[in-house]
């Protein structure tokens, strides 16, 4: 009886196979039938038909409109045949999405922006607004929000595109050393779209990297010709250009969010001689200062740290005198440059920083006093600015 | 009607005929039962030399061994002077009770007991008025030695492994477990091989259901012979309709016996030099025999390396086909730039290519297998290296296809138990080819797909899945992913339904 209820069950098992298998497959081989196959499975695409883009650069057009720009990398052409040079199109359009399925025209292979690393905006376009091109990364499924972004100064982005696009070398390479460097650099840093379109939306206002085209002895190795340099950063209000931040501000707003890999100050002693210091971290804090109600003051305080890379063999760091003038030089030359982007920063009214979600952050029980008055103040706030300097370590071996 | 309208044949009754030789117990009918069988040898003797009581010894050649019978049987039976004075019928009670020096005699009752003994090795005793015949076991002993295993080879362990004589093989595990408690049930099956089939488990610790399960599909095979593990293995499982393994087999009597000692039921057949573990889970496939010698860290991430084996086997190609084809922008740039690079000049499509890789690499590991050791390794150095590499430089397949399809498979050898990776083999070219259909949208169904037909698998009872489903609300998946050390692990699989859980103190 059990081995007649086993088989029962076997039966019933295979069956429940039988029952639930054939019709799916049934079902299946009739989705061809529905003529509805493009709309439920997706597009298939061989990967060596594609033209793979890896930098896109927006302009204004000299009508309405704008142009797009677009360059692949390098292109090795197989095994042993040498490397194919980046392909750059461009193509003038009412939108951005109009001109990148224009450029779709160009050649044989499909051009594909999901491996669109950096977006290049010129400066015109980007005086009118990059509201355009920043939707355009946000809205399109092959885009990515991790994009780097890039303000030209001076400049188009197809010039800065095109200039960079030689036989060996693409704007891709150019713009991921720059990326690479970024670390290294006191007045760059990377900043992706999804980074901007944060700071638009939370602060009103953000920054990005700006570069420039630099023509002449580049200094990089790459001889005579035209290059792209790290030239600060562009202040971005109302999703326009506001500004530019180069020199000391760019230095400023780099120690005021950490970034301060590695930046050397070189000071002057005052019996001759330079001594070097290598700043190699920053840490600020914003408080909001409230009388009665009312937004006072903005307390700005920053930590920094350095050490000793260079000085005279005469200068003795084990004196203290000697350390606390040194610590005294730090704190004045980097209290210049935070200044210098506070200053820019309240120039241009523009909260590119993020100074309101800092300073409510530290003092969240004055959230809504300060988003309240924040707008109307921030340009005239007092903002009482203190630096600590630290000269951790100075590698003597005589010590 | 069957397929294409044509007509199905009526398949004739298969009776079975009890008793199965319906003659009366005599050495006519023996002669009758073994007409035409040259190997079929008797021989009258008279007994003590008395020409007037004649008994008749009946053997199969070959099966005997000639010294055994002849110094045990029959020279007592010729040279006995003690028998000389008794009569047929009292020396017919005294070889029953111990005159002649054999550990076993039985007395047969039936043509059919009695053919079944010739046949396996013994010696008959037809006297003359009897109505029953002595039988003594007086058999070759002619056997494969024990030797080490040879596909679970072992480092750290025991190196015996099973043999084709089952009785051997009772006693290696007899040897591993001395427990008075271990069971060993034996079974005939095959009606014509009339193979003996043992289960073995441990009372009080094994399930008694799943035992009597056991017993009840052995008992229910009703063949022409047992030959081959098919024979028994696609009899006795739930579920026909899956490619993976639902019981795991062993040629290591020690992990033969752990299988007992953890609860479940062992199966040794005559002929087999391998051991069956009923139920079988899934969790099992995945231990290696040595996994209990090694430290259980190494064991530990072994093991996790193992799983994550089968994630490479099952999911690499299909991966492959739906990134580049559906899903560029997920490859890194770099490696996108290679691919695009590397599949320049090919004129297949990925899928294609990927699909023909695979399909190559079954049929090389098919001839490997085939084929003797030394050529087999010929044909996979040729095949593998010289093919693929000459393939690749001729433009037929890229680099990139070879890479992914040949970690796939190398991926797959990992598996302790290459039924299970077999299984995965079948799965792999599914998900392929759901990739291609669909991209990821695909290969997550298809493995969606393949989740829910293991949930539905289960092994004389027990999910197969367990313990990662069906674990008795016991949070143990992390115990079978990662072997906890030895002194910590104290209870059995809850799935188990063991009578005893805990295994030690």
């Amino acid at each position: 009886m059990n081995h007649n209820l086993r088989k029962k069950n076997k039966k019933r098992a295979g069956g429940g196979v039988r029952s639930f298998f054939l019709p799916s497959l049934f079902l299946s081989l009739c989705i061809p039938l529905t003529a509805c196959k493009a709309d439920i499975l997706p597009p298939g695409r061989e990967v060596e038909n594609m033209a793979l883009m890896r930098t896109m650069g927006v302009d204004a057009a000299e009508t309405d409109g704008v142009r797009v720009t677009v360059s692949s990398g390098v292109q090795s052409k197989g095994a042993d045949k040498g490397d194919e040079p980046p392909q750059v199109f461009y193509r003038d359009a009412g939108t951005v999405s109009g001109a990148c399925l224009a450029m779709q025209s160009y050649g044989t292979a499909y051009i594909f922006y999901g491996h669109v690393g950096q977006l290049l905006v010129g400066e015109a376009l980007a005086e009118r607004g990059l509201a355009e091109a920043l939707d355009y990364v946000e809205r399109d499924i092959e885009m990515r929000l991790d994009t780097e972004l890039f303000v030209v100064k001076g400049a188009g982005a197809f010039d800065a595109i095109a200039s960079a696009a030689t036989g060996t070398s693409s704007a891709a390479d150019r713009l991921e050393a720059l990326e690479d460097d970024a670390g290294l650099m006191a007045t760059s840093a990377t900043r992706t779209v999804k980074d901007v379109l944060a700071g638009q939306a939370q602060n009103g206002a953000s920054f990005a990297p700006a570069i420039t085209l630099t023509s002449g002895e580049t200094g990089n190795g790459a001889g005579e010709g035209t290059d792209l340099s790290a030239a600060g950063f562009a202040i971005i209000k109302d999703n326009a250009l506001a500004g530019w931040a180069d020199g000391d501000a760019a230095r400023g707003i780099n120690l005021l969010l950490g970034q301060v890999d590695a930046d050397v100050l070189e000071l002057d002693l005052p019996g001759g001689g330079k001594a070097a210091l290598r700043i190699v971290g920053s840490a600020a804090k914003v408080r909001p200062v409230f009388q009665d109600g009312t937004l006072a003051a903005l307390e700005v305080s920053c930590q920094v740290d350095a050490n000793v890379a260079e000085a005279p063999a005469a200068l003795d760091l084990s004196d203290d005198t000697v350390r606390r003038r040194l610590n005294a030089a730090l704190v004045a030359a980097e209290e210049a440059r935070i200044r210098a982007a506070l200053d820019l920063s309240q120039s241009l009214d523009a909260d590119f920083m993020g100074l309101k979600k800092w300073a409510g952050l530290s003092a969240p029980w004055h959230w809504d006093a300060l988003k309240d008055q924040w707008a109307g103040r921030f340009s005239r706030l007092e903002i009482r600015l203190r630096v600590e300097g630290d000269i951790q370590r100075s590698y003597d071996v005589k010590q | 009607m069957g397929f294409f309208g044509r007509k199905k044949e009526q398949v004739p009754p298969h009776p079975r005929q009890e008793p199965r030789i319906d003659l009366p117990l005599t050495l006519e009918s023996l002669k009758r039962v073994f007409q035409d069988c040259v190997d079929f040898s008797f021989r009258e003797i008279d007994l003590a030399g008395d020409l007037n009581k004649r008994v008749a010894a009946v053997f199969v050649g070959g099966m005997v061994k000639m010294e055994r019978a002849s110094d045990y049987i029959l020279r007592p039976i010729a040279q006995d002077e003690a028998l000389r004075e008794t009569d047929l019928h009292t020396a017919f009670r005294r070889m029953a009770g111990g005159a002649l020096y054999n550990l076993t005699v039985d007395e047969r009752k039936t043509t059919d007991e009695a053919v079944s003994d010739l046949i396996a090795g013994n010696l008959l005793l037809l006297f003359p008025g009897e109505k029953t015949v002595l039988s003594f076991n007086v058999g070759t002993e002619e056997k494969r030695s024990i030797s080490p295993p040879e596909n679970e080879p072992a480092i750290k362990g025991s190196r015996d492994s099973f043999v084709e004589n089952l009785r051997t093989n009772t006693s290696l595990v007899r040897r591993h477990l001395r427990a008075p408690e271990l069971r060993i049930k034996e079974q005939i099956v095959g009606r014509q091989s009339l193979t003996p089939v043992d289960i073995l488990y441990l009372d009080g610790i094994a399930d008694p259901d799943t035992v009597r399960q056991v017993e009840e599909r052995i008992r229910n095979i009703d063949i022409d012979a047992l030959l081959a593990t098919g024979n028994l293995e696609e009899y006795i499982i739930d579920d026909l309709h899956t490619a993976f393994p639902m019981v795991a087999h062993t040629e290591r009597p020690d992990r033969f016996c752990a299988g007992l000692a953890g609860g479940r039921v062992g199966i040794l057949m005559e002929g087999l030099p391998l051991g069956y573990l009923a139920p079988g889970t899934v969790g099992q496939f995945f231990r290696a025999p040595q996994d209990k010698s090694n430290n259980w860290m190494l064991a530990s991430v072994l093991t996790v390396l193992r799983y994550l084996c089968v994630f490479a086997t099952l999911l690499l190609p299909a991966f492959y086909i739906a990134v580049v084809t559906f899903h560029q922008e997920m490859i890194p740039t770099r490696l996108a730039l290679s691919i695009i690079a590397a599949k320049r000049d090919v004129p297949f499509t990925t899928v294609f290519e990927v699909i023909l890789m695979l399909i190559a690499f079954e049929i090389l590991q098919e001839a490997g297998l085939r084929l003797p050791p030394s050529i087999g390794q010929t044909v996979s150095i040729i095949g593998g290296l010289v093919v693929g590499t000459a393939a690749v430089e001729a433009k037929i397949i890229s680099p990139a296809v070879l890479i992914v399809v040949a970690a796939a498979g190398i991926a797959g050898y990992t598996m302790p138990s290459q039924e299970f990776a077999g299984a995965l083999r079948i799965w792999r070219f599914i998900l392929a080819v759901l990739a291609s259909v669909a991209g990821l949208f695909g290969m997550i169904m298809g493995a969606a797909a393949l989740v829910i037909h293991l949930s539905r698998l289960e092994s004389f009872g027990v999910a197969y899945l367990t313990p990662f489903a069906a674990n008795g609300g016991e949070q143990v998946e992390g115990r079978t992913v990662i072997r906890q050390p030895l002194p910590a692990d104290k209870l059995r699989t809850a799935g188990l339904k063991t009578g005893n859980r805990r295994r030690q103190k």
